[in-house]
């Protein structure tokens, strides 16, 4: 009993600090992770065997790769291509800026792509003297949104996918679906939002039409060797069910083969720059701390709580999951709710096949991969691009950037429950 | 170690006549030659003055000029100086005391050491004026005595340093920064409050920085712009942007007494060729890297 409580201490006094950042979150989940090997609840051995290194080899993997092909300058290619084909109107460079936000992100980490993508689109509306404020708003939502297509896309997907037997083809299957379609009705929600008001003179626009983006893409063969491994990469993940290799053993091999490719001076740069150390020492830590609530027998207790309240009714269970992530994702920090979920839905499962517990694992990635979008601080992506925006003296409030990411948020779960119910009942 | 130990009566004059700068130099190397064995003498040696004096200034604000010659082979140092009743102007400063230093190829230490301490006495007022009252080398020499001037002390960066640097205040506009670094050709400017103390530092690139907004900064680069309307109008901001809007505040700086060594080395990690000199939070100089390579290395 005492082990529980300790544990349970541990693990909220480590969530509220995660939540309201009060000291960084990658200093309190680790903290939280050897707080609970010193009180004795989980040994250190345990608690080391509880990091998923499937799950931080292929967030170094991704790094690595992306950390070269930010240097080829495509994404920013497409970009400012992508905002010329739409004739520099705003509510078509918005609409298309939308669909290529959600691409890229659905391959990126969020938080990179609107660090690639953001300026650019801040570039933009420089050029056509109107306000940044709606594509800031609209790409950190499609962010989101794009993130939750595939396995890579999002981290709770690429925790789901390791801790579960689903590979890439069933993300694409089961995910990829669903996200086109909410993302044509965000299409719809931006259309009908921004559709009046942004007038570009033709000199503005001449501006825009004059950028000479082909100079963008610097290094070609990099760009080309890039291209060619991300293909291969892309293939591993697909014929992964034929390969018997992990997404971590594919991500590395292409990110180290880029690597290779690229400056080799620039290794260090990358190693020091590019991959993101806190966030894989803050997965370290949770892992860590999660492995206390399993060992302690917390997660067996609560599974079986939810189990008698829902009448083992997994359609219940389902839509419960979609909407309590999808709520509780707008306020938290989406890594942390699911690195716990994981374990209690594998425990739900025990009890079921595991064609019934479809449903329940994609309920518990889209709720929390598009609850992000509900409110500013619900999703990383989220505060990186008002971050930007705030540095260049364009104000966006907590209120501004929840109005309309509720609206999307409200779309994307109702859309997902429907899919959900439809498709798997 | 006394610098009187180091100096002979007879190297040390006066000259009552309106000279000009090579007719200074000729009389110094004509003394030191008549008093001293040296390897090289006479025409050649003055060559080698007249070629130091062209390739870097040999004149401090002080008013003190030190030309020094390096000889092969030769394992001492000979000092001759002269005060002028009537200063020459070299570079730009008005010059009443010159002293020639010949020394070894490698005796640097003793040389800068003897450079801090001629320096020191320079800027001092009292002593100058007992110094320039004397009659002969004999006098001049006696009073160093007296006044027990050594040479043990190390050179400090506040020897060396430009003193009473240009500052501007936080409150000064752009226009006004951009009209003193125009005015001087200075890319970095130290920044001061009304009581002049330090607050931190402003350079060109911090003025420009106005005109290119962070999120261009955040691209990896920009040569697809040809372009960019806000660098071009920088000028429309000069009026409203103030120099504590873009300094950099609390910059590294030094304290006079760094050494030498101490200045190169945060020049060097922190990038920087120049820095200022902060003493009881008061800015009272700068230096730059170019002081140091002249003054010290190149010297």
């Amino acid at each position: 009993m005492i082990p529980m409580v300790i544990a349970l201490a541990i693990f909220f006094v480590t969530y509220v600090m995660i939540m309201t950042e009060y000291i960084n979150k990658m200093t309190a989940a680790l903290l939280g992770g050897f707080l609970v090997v010193v009180f004795g609840i989980v040994d250190q051995g345990k608690a080391f065997a509880a990091v998923d290194w499937n799950v931080i080899f292929m967030l170094i993997g991704m790094m690595l790769v992306m950390g070269v092909m930010k240097q080829t300058g495509i994404f920013q290619y497409i970009a400012i291509k992508t905002a010329k084909l739409a004739n520099a109107k705003p509510l078509n460079i918005m609409l298309m800026m939308f669909v290529v936000t959600a691409f890229v992100s659905a391959f990126l980490d969020n938080v990179t792509t609107v660090m690639i993508l953001v300026p650019i689109a801040m570039l933009i509306a420089n050029e056509l003297k109107i306000t940044p404020v709606p594509f800031i708003i609209t790409m950190a939502i499609a962010s989101n949104i794009g993130g939750t297509a595939t396995m890579i896309g999002d981290p709770p997907n690429i925790l789901i996918g390791s801790a579960t037997d689903y590979n890439f083809i069933d993300f694409l299957v089961s995910l990829t679906p669903v996200i086109v379609i909410i993302t044509i009705s965000s299409l719809g929600i931006t259309y009908l939002l921004y559709r009046k008001g942004m007038k570009v003179s033709n000199e503005n626009r001449a501006r825009l039409m004059d950028f000479r983006e082909d100079n963008l893409i610097s290094n070609r063969k990099l760009m080309h060797r890039s291209l060619i491994v991300v293909g291969l990469m892309l293939t591993a993940f697909v014929l992964q069910g034929q390969l018997h290799l992990e997404a971590s053993t594919i991500a590395m091999v292409a990110g180290l083969t880029l690597l290779i490719f690229n400056n080799r001076k620039k290794v260090e740069d990358v190693m020091a720059h590019d991959i993101d150390w806190a966030t894989i020492f803050f997965f370290t830590g949770l892992f860590m701390i999660v492995e206390s609530l399993i060992e302690t027998g917390i997660i067996d207790m609560v599974s079986r709580q939810i189990l008698t309240i829902s009448g083992s009714d997994l359609k219940l269970t389902s839509i419960v999951i979609l909407w309590f992530s999808g709520i509780f994702s707008a306020v938290v920090d989406n890594v942390p709710f699911v690195t716990t979920m994981i374990p209690l839905i594998k425990n739900i499962g025990t009890h079921y096949s595991v064609e019934a517990m479809h449903p329940v694992w994609w309920s518990l990635s889209l709720g929390a991969c598009l609850g992000g979008n509900g409110t500013l601080i619900g999703a990383s992506a989220n505060i990186v691009s008002v971050g930007i925006a705030h540095k260049n003296g364009v104000s966006i409030k907590f209120k501004d950037f929840t109005k309309i990411g509720a609206i999307y948020t409200l779309n994307s779960l109702v859309i997902s429950t429907i899919y959900i119910v439809l498709r798997y009942f | 170690m006394q610098l009187a130990s180091f100096l002979n009566a007879q190297d040390i004059y006066v000259e009552h006549r309106i000279l000009t700068k090579m007719q200074v130099y000729e009389s110094l190397v004509e003394r030191i030659c008549h008093h001293h064995k040296l390897p090289i003498c006479g025409k050649k040696l003055l060559d080698m003055v007249i070629k130091r004096d062209e390739e870097a200034t040999t004149a401090y604000n002080s008013g003190i000029s030190i030309p020094h010659i390096r000889m092969e082979g030769f394992q001492d140092t000979v000092v001759a100086m002269v005060f002028l009743q009537n200063p020459i102007e070299i570079d730009g400063i008005k010059v009443s005391w010159v002293v020639l230093i010949i020394t070894d190829i490698s005796s640097s230490k003793l040389y800068l050491n003897m450079v801090a301490a001629l320096l020191r006495i320079s800027k001092d007022e009292d002593i100058m004026r007992l110094l320039t009252s004397a009659h002969d080398g004999h006098g001049v020499l006696h009073h160093l005595r007296t006044m027990g001037v050594d040479i043990k002390k190390d050179l400090a960066i506040g020897d060396i340093m430009i003193s009473n640097p240009v500052s501007i205040k936080p409150h000064q506009t752009l226009k006004e920064l951009g009209l003193i670094m125009n005015e001087n050709g200075f890319s970095v400017i130290p920044v001061a409050d009304d009581n002049n103390n330090f607050v931190g530092e402003v350079s060109l690139l911090n003025f420009l920085k106005v005109g290119v907004p962070d999120y261009l900064m955040m691209l990896d680069n920009l040569n697809f712009l040809q372009s960019f309307e806000p660098l071009e109008n920088l000028f429309e901001k000069q009026e409203t942007v103030k120099v504590q809007d873009i300094m950099q505040r609390n910059e590294v700086y030094l304290a006079p007494s760094a050494s030498i060594i101490e200045a190169v080395f945060v020049m060097i990690t922190h990038n920087k060729r120049q820095l200022p000199i902060v003493q009881d939070s008061k800015l009272v100089g700068v230096i730059t890297a170019m002081d140091i390579f002249r003054k010290v290395i190149q010297a």
